[in-house]
């Protein structure tokens, strides 16, 4: 049994792994971040943000200084999972810890 | 009396012990009678809070930012009539503060006819330029409860106008902070103590007009209270009015027991000190376990001791009961017993728990930035128990003009414009986002007419309406946030500032791989000939914020850019101000977006074909903007090869991300990248 924890992820209880909701790719064990089974990429914030007002101190670009795009693809399907915004450098954040042996309780083995 | 700051009334935000007579009251309440008292009870609050709002001066009273509440004998909030969410845990405070030290006082005392007034926020919680009025009710000679309203009045006689003072370097430039004092009796205010205040003021009129407003609204409520007494008896009351409490709580505890055991964290990051641009962070923790939750703290920057972005710990508290409140326990009553199912535990001498002198009138900034991480935490804890509840955040960073100086009228004026209530609303996981849908901490708060606002503020208008660079894309995007430009208009000069975050880091982010709203930032021409154009009827001057930033803008002056925080800067006549009100976060991946839906966006102006082409990846038709669909299966399709050629493992990729840093510069107040620490501990005695 897949019990379904966000948008883009579920927990296969038989397996305790994380897999993609869409296309069912098994990302890594269910105790981990889920960010270990994925594909990270940094990607500029120019491709998601507009350029102008060109040439001054303050635009519609969030500053490279304070903030960069990480993103977070199912490596089966290509599908963003999510993403974060962090400045350079800061450690990426294991956002959802569940207590997988509760989970397993509460749903029932499979 | 210790003549200072009651640091133990403070830490009482979960309901006080039931007393014996509460209990046995509580017993002889029936069910049906309770669903009547309830009802009762809410339309009633709910005429306190309308009547405060019809009577009030400020921008805040007349727009919406109030509560008003009614607490038990003992100071607990028990009905709130709000949108403003955060009322319904720190209202009490001043009232368990009366309670404490007034009512055995011999030379205050708590008698019928009294009225106490308050904005001291280490008891109102967020900033002193929230003040509340409260009265106590009395039945058969005796105590039975107290009401009253609290309402963002701004303009306090700090060092900048509005009561959000930036350049703020201890509490002492913050303006007037009163805790709780009695300020009328026997059904009366007292002219020496109004005339205190309004003096301590730049505009004495919308403080006491204010004041009057919230006791009129209070004795309005204590009728209606009299009245349901004299059919249901004293003890009916007391112990109904508890039962909400008790009720609550049990309900808060069920609702939490649901969700999933586990723990859910958050990084969050403001990119503002003072008006300096810096860095510093709030790394939250929410953990769930049987059927409670527990607030930690994972680093968070030290206490700024001469910058106001400090929030006392009972306001970090009182809006992540924006989000329980409003979001999460939506379906309970809004009241302090929903904390039976909250625990938290503040990291000292930090910026969510200020201490000392320390300044902290841009608390709100603190306590957004802090709540934001709270929305991103609850979309995630709740999509496994209720899908649709799990949305991406509304505008989270404020973006307020505020001002001072002397209206059209030759009246004082000093205080903030209302599009902070219009910003956009979070995507949802089915549909986008409300486009000037509101503010997320205020949600029952209105933007005002824009003639309305021109009437008694010396603005004319340029433009006000939505802006396209204001949200954040996704499956779903966000609400679009508003955009809006004013001259300086019928008076020779006013100074102006703005209040808020996200120029650089933005100020709000996406859920489940939507994006964050874009960075803002405010435009000021002065010296400018806008009116020259007006005048001309030039069909060339921008209609929109978008508009503002193409060629061929005719406006002529000495045009800047500013972050959104920007200091107190006088405009003379004709002067312009443009400023975006934010839009709300995306939901999900912008591959997943219906092509139909991104261009329905194109043809309403609120995406450009650009951003539709590059970053929606929609084939369409230039002329007829009609899709082509299977031009943009092929886009899609290549689109998510490439991320899958671009992304590489986690440890690969954080080898390389390890070695990147901000710019020392950014750091000065962060307290240690990237993990800050507590504050070194001086022995200062506080
Ligand atoms: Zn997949």
């Amino acid at each position: 049994m897949k019990v379904r924890i966000t948008e883009y992820l579920e927990v296969d209880l038989e397996s305790q792994k994380w897999c993609c909701q869409r296309c069912g790719h098994e990302l890594v064990d269910a105790r981990q971040n889920y960010k270990k089974g994925c594909l990270v990429a940094e990607k500029p914030l120019e491709e998601v943000y507009p350029p102008k007002p060109e040439g001054q101190a303050y635009g519609f670009i969030p500053d490279p200084d304070f903030c960069r795009l990480i993103e977070f693809y199912c490596p089966g399907c290509g599908v963003m999972i999510e993403n974060e915004y962090l400045p350079p450098g800061h450690p990426l954040t294991h956002e959802i810890e569940l207590d997988i042996d509760s989970l397993i309780e509460r749903y029932g083995r499979a | 009396m210790a003549y200072t700051r009651d640091t133990e009334v403070v830490e009482r935000l979960k309901p006080e012990a039931v007393t014996p007579e509460e209990q046995a009251a509580m017993a002889g309440v029936e069910d049906l009678d309770f669903e009547i008292f309830q009802h009762k009870m809410n339309m009633i609050a709910l005429e306190g809070k309308e009547t405060t709002m019809k009577l009030g001066a400020s921008t805040g009273m007349r727009w919406g930012d109030v509560a008003f509440g009614i607490y038990t004998a003992l100071g607990d909030l028990s009905v709130v009539a709000t949108g403003i969410w955060f009322h319904a845990v720190l209202g009490q405070i001043p009232v368990k503060y009366i309670v404490k030290h007034y009512l055995n006082d011999p030379t205050v005392g708590v008698e019928a006819g009294d009225s106490f007034f308050f904005n001291d926020p280490f008891y109102s919680g967020v900033h002193a330029a929230d003040m509340g009025l409260c009265v106590p009710v009395f039945a058969e000679g005796e105590l039975l409860c107290f009401v009253g309203a609290n309402v963002h009045t701004g303009e306090n006689g700090s060092a900048e106008p509005g009561g959000q003072p930036i350049a703020a370097k201890s509490r002492y430039e913050e303006g007037l902070m009163v805790p709780p004092i009695k300020v009328g009796e026997n059904y009366t205010l007292r002219e020496d103590l109004m005339t205190m205040l309004g003096t301590a003021t730049r505009d004495p009129r919308t403080m006491v007009l204010d004041i009057k407003a919230r006791l009129a609204a209070c004795r309005i409520v204590e009728r209606r209270i009299q009245a349901i007494v004299a059919e249901k008896g004293v003890a009916f009351f007391r112990g109904a009015l508890r039962k909400i409490l008790a009720t609550t709580a049990r309900a808060a505890r069920k609702k939490v027991s649901k969700l999933n055991d586990g723990t859910w964290r958050q990084p969050r990051f403001l990119d503002i000190v003072g008006s300096e641009e810096k860095l510093v962070k709030i790394g939250i923790c929410l953990e769930k376990k049987g059927d409670k939750l527990k607030l930690t703290f994972d680093g968070v920057s030290p206490l700024l001791d001469n910058h106001p972005q400090n929030s006392f710990f009972q306001g970090i508290i009182g809006l992540a009961m924006v989000y329980f409140c409003g979001w999460f326990f939506h379906d309970l009553p809004a009241n302090n017993a929903l904390l039976d199912a909250l625990d938290w535990e503040f990291p000292d001498k930090t910026i969510v728990k200020a201490s000392g002198d320390a300044p902290t009138a841009l608390a709100p900034s603190v306590q957004t930035c802090f709540v934001h991480g709270i929305f991103l935490i609850g979309a995630r804890m709740i999509y496994n128990l209720d899908p649709k509840r799990a949305v991406a955040s509304w505008f989270s960073g404020f973006g307020v003009p505020y001002f001072g100086g002397f209206n059209q009228w030759e009246e004082p004026v000093a205080d903030i414009s209302p599009e902070l209530n219009a910003t956009g609303a979070g995507a949802r996981p089915d549909q986008d986002g409300v486009n000037g849908a509101g503010a997320f901490f205020a949600t029952m708060s209105d933007c005002s007419d824009v003639e309305t606002t021109e009437a008694d503020r010396p603005f004319l208008y340029l433009f006000r309406n939505y802006f396209k660079n204001s949200y954040g894309p996704g499956k779903y995007r966000g609400g679009s946030g508003v955009g809006f430009g004013v001259a300086i208009h019928h008076v020779p000069w006013l100074a102006m500032g703005g209040l808020g975050y996200g120029s650089k880091y933005p100020a709000t982010l996406g859920i489940f791989g939507g994006y964050a709203v874009p960075s803002g930032f405010i435009q000021t021409v002065h010296g400018s000939d806008i009116k020259k154009h007006l005048a001309e009827s030039d069909r060339d001057l921008p209609v929109d914020l978008d508009q503002l930033y193409e060629e061929g803008n005719p406006e002529k002056g000495n045009r800047g850019l500013h972050n959104i925080t920007m200091g107190i800067t006088p405009f003379v006549n004709g002067d312009t101000y443009y400023m975006p009100a934010g839009g709300g976060a995306g939901y999900g991946d912008v591959l997943e977006r219906e092509a139909e839906a991104v261009m329905a966006d194109v043809r309403e102006g609120l995406v450009s074909r650009e951003t539709a082409a590059n970053l929606y990846k929609v084939a369409f038709d230039p002329e007829t903007l009609l899709v082509d669909q299977e031009g943009t299966e092929k886009l899609r399709r290549d689109a998510f090869q490439e991320r899958k050629a671009r992304g590489v493992p986690l440890e690969q990729f954080e080898e390389e991300w390890a070695k990147l840093s901000p710019p020392r510069s950014a750091l000065t107040y962060y307290g240690g990248y990237p993990h800050p620490k507590p504050k070194r501990d001086f022995g200062l005695p506080f």
